[in-house]
């Protein structure tokens, strides 16, 4: 009896110890709000693997900037990946505690915001962080669902550009880069002759594929979503892949190799000097370009904006020159620090600090005025256009899942890209399928 | 009779040698029982809970709710489905995703064993340079999957230096890492990262044969054939079944090789469980439906789990009678 008595008791004391850790892992929370001294800021903001000593000494002179500024410290915190951001998203929101501010990327926005837990933009916060006026104003588009419901402040662009070989191009006595698909593969075509190819593409990529897909057939009119109707169907969207397809099948014009090439391949595979176009690349990539057989010889160009099979876009079609892509800063709802948060976010949306950033890992501003000073560049200038002829992809919860469908399609094709044809009967399947992953997602969507 | 269950077998035993009740009582009171420090097992066991029972219960609620990214922030309240998530999960790909993961564990174990014990029964007697060859088996093993499947990716590309090699001798290698072959090559990869398992089970069964055994098989006049199948071998029995049983396991829980080798999505041919149920909870944000798909796969793991737990128990009592 004794012995079973001293279990229990060493079972409870154990039991009681156990949970007051987990009670203690459980807060760490700052208390009150108001002024700064003495508080902490907590930022989680993707870590930048290309530049990460600049990033460290940006991280430092907005931290110091900050302190003089308010008094509290700013605790910088990393991730490496969108999956681990999305992890610690989903973590904070179930413990109700984590990081005050959120760098999210934009097409992860729309996720974010179907969990409810970031604080929505009223008049009151837009003026904390020096008005929405500030910004240049397609980086506002991907926000929230509309514009009663944004949580979503722009912080840095990286559009999507089209790079092309200036020598190549100049040799074939061609003076402008492509300014319609069709156009784009015409040029290809003259260009593939020997060991040169016309165009270098990522049919590989895990994110390449839909991003062209999305282009095409917004250009065509078709946003893929329709309120709460996917549309992957649609005859556009058809064109959309057939064209993609067909510069490996019909075309030619893309190195076959090319089927398992990520986007990084893609561009490596560019600078050797051999290809003339390369279709979806940043401004990042300038870096590769100048260390490669390229340096010197390349130029950015907006990607077409005419969908393919036509050379004017029709009425309903968007001048899509690129899906909207960066980064918005997000407050937590939960944060007991909202007003530091948004002191901070005004910070570091502001012309100097987004200039700082940009000369530090090269991210475009989304600050307007920032922007402008950088037009002097030739190759940014470009840049700087496609940032703002950005469109928002369709701003729903399902948008992950309809990614996720349009990449698919791409990758369940690879083995008839390399036989030579993807036939219309395995297109209409697979498109099939897409949609109907894609309508089911939807559906759930609240 | 007692007061907890695990006593079972010492009142058992104090039942058949103790005719008189007071006699048995003091004895089982006396000497065995209060000498167990059961206690002890409780910080063990404390972790157990916390990290292994209750998760794998909340895994349990959590399959049953209807949880997304919409109703994580008040998961308390999602709505409770019942078995609406495993309903889902059967019609969609799960099915073929456990038909691809069983088959590729199992044939990659299959395939790994003649590898494990050739090279155990290679290493077993001294020779000049056997500490470096028993290194060198080793190497496949320490190195991180994330790096095998990388360079394994590498060298397989359309263009990589294996179509290349296979150029050169007029094959055409073809597509490695998408549609039909992309199957055989997650098994072909997966026998080059984990044959050193088996080889090390086996050696160390190996190791455990007594002198006497060979010395009894010389005097025999056995050749080393026979006495390989009908001598060592047997030996080696109990430790390359457990070695099967783990490497199953290993095999059918391995993320990280098709993940990197493949990315995701995946090709439909290499859609295995864990990559389901990552695509799902991750990239999908069902975590309700990948609950209901990871515990179906915890279920047909726990199948041949607890049948070879069973089978080998057996045999460890056998070995342990004889020695």
């Amino acid at each position: 009896m004794a012995l079973r008595r001293m279990r229990a008791v060493v079972a409870l004391a154990g039991a009681v110890t156990l949970t007051a850790g987990l009670v203690a892992c459980g807060g760490g929370d700052d208390e009150g709000g108001g002024g700064g001294e003495g508080k902490t800021l907590n930022v989680l903001i993707g870590a930048n693997t290309q530049y990460p000593e600049e990033f460290q000494a940006w991280q430092k002179s907005v931290s110091d900037k900050f302190k003089a500024q308010t008094g509290a410290t700013v605790e910088f915190e990393t991730f490496a990946t969108a999956n681990d951001e999305l992890t610690k998203i989903q973590t904070s929101v179930v413990a109700g505690s984590g990081p005050d501010v959120y760098a999210v990327g934009t097409t992860l926005t729309p996720t974010a915001y179907s969990t409810g837990a970031f604080v929505k933009l009223g008049d009151e916060q837009w003026d904390k962080i020096g008005g929405k006026d500030k910004f240049v104003p397609a980086t506002l588009g991907i926000s929230g669902p509309d514009e009663q419901n944004q949580v979503g402040v722009p912080w840095v662009s990286r559009p999507f550009v089209m790079v092309y070989n200036t020598e190549i191009l100049k040799a074939a006595g061609i003076s402008k880069p492509a300014a319609t698909w069709d156009e784009l593969t015409q040029h290809a075509k003259q260009l593939t002759t020997g060991d040169q190819y016309g165009l270098s593409v990522g049919y590989k990529d895990n994110f390449d594929p839909w991003k062209f897909v999305w282009g095409m057939s917004v250009q065509a009119g078709n946003p893929l979503v329709d309120g709460k109707t996917a549309k992957l169907t649609d005859p556009t969207t058809k064109k959309a892949y057939q064209t993609y397809f067909g510069w490996l099948t019909t075309d030619k014009v893309v190195n076959p190799a090319a089927i398992g090439w990520s986007n990084s391949q893609a561009i490596a595979e560019f600078a050797k000097g051999k290809t003339a176009y390369m279709a979806l690349t940043s401004a990042t990539a300038a870096k590769a370009l100048d260390g490669g057989a390229t340096k010197g010889k390349w130029s950015f160009a907006l990607l077409p904006t005419v969908p393919p099979g036509a050379t004017s876009r029709p009425a309903n079609g968007v001048e899509a020159a690129s899906i909207l892509s960066g980064d918005n800063l997000l407050v937590a709802d939960y944060s007991k620090n909202q007003d530091l948060a948004f002191e901070f976010v005004k910070l570091i949306t502001d012309q100097e600090v987004q200039l700082e950033y940009y000369k530090a890992v090269g991210n475009l501003p989304a600050n307007a005025a920032a922007l402008d000073t950088l037009k002097s560049d030739q190759q940014l200038a470009t840049v700087a256009e496609a940032a703002k002829k950005s469109v928002a992809t369709p701003f729903t919860g399902a948008w992950a899942d309809i990614q996720l469908a349009l990449t698919n399609v791409v990758v369940q094709s690879i083995p008839d890209l390399s036989k030579g044809s993807v036939s219309d009967a395995q297109l209409d399947a697979r498109l099939a399928d897409a949609q109907k992953a894609a309508q089911s997602s939807l559906d759930r969507a609240k | 009779m007692t007061d907890d269950g695990t006593t079972t077998t010492l009142a058992e035993r104090g039942e058949d040698t103790a005719a008189a009740p007071g006699h048995r009582e003091r004895r089982r009171r006396g000497v065995t029982e209060q000498q167990r420090p059961l206690w002890m097992l409780i910080p063990g066991g404390l972790l157990m809970t916390l990290i292994i029972i209750i998760p794998l219960l909340l895994a349990v609620y959590i399959s049953l709710i209807d949880l997304d990214q919409y109703t994580l922030r008040r998961w308390l309240e999602a709505p409770f489905i019942g078995l609406d998530n495993f309903v889902e999960a059967f019609q969609s790909g799960l099915p073929n995703s456990i038909w691809i993961s069983v088959s590729f564990a199992v044939l990659s174990t299959a395939a790994t064993v003649p590898f494990g014990i050739a090279a155990a029964v290679a290493t077993q007697n001294a020779y000049r340079g056997r500490s470096l060859v028993r290194a060198v088996f080793l190497i496949p093993y320490v190195l991180p999957s994330f790096v095998v499947a990388t360079v394994w990716r590498t060298m397989l590309q359309p263009d990589g230096i294996v179509n290349n090699l296979l150029a050169k001798a007029n094959v055409d290698g073809g597509l490695w890492l998408s549609g039909p072959k992309s199957y055989w090559t997650l098994i072909l990869v997966e026998i080059w990262a984990a044959w050193p398992f088996i080889y090390l089970m086996a050696l160390a069964g190996l190791q455990s044969v007594d002198g006497e055994v060979h010395e009894a098989s010389a005097i025999d006049g056995a050749n080393w054939w026979p006495k390989l199948t009908h001598v060592i071998l047997p030996y080696l029995r109990g430790p390359v079944l457990l070695a099967c049983l783990l490497a199953t396991l290993n095999h059918i829980n391995n993320f990280t090789l098709p993940f990197v080798l493949f990315g995701a999505p995946a090709p439909d041919d290499v859609n295995v469980m864990p990559m389901i149920v990552y695509v799902t909870s991750f990239q999908s944000l069902r975590f309700g439906l990948s609950a209901a798909m990871a515990i179906v796969s915890l279920l047909i793991i726990a199948i041949p789990l607890f049948v070879y737990l069973r089978a080998l128990r057996l045999d460890v009592h056998e070995e342990g009678g004889r020695k």
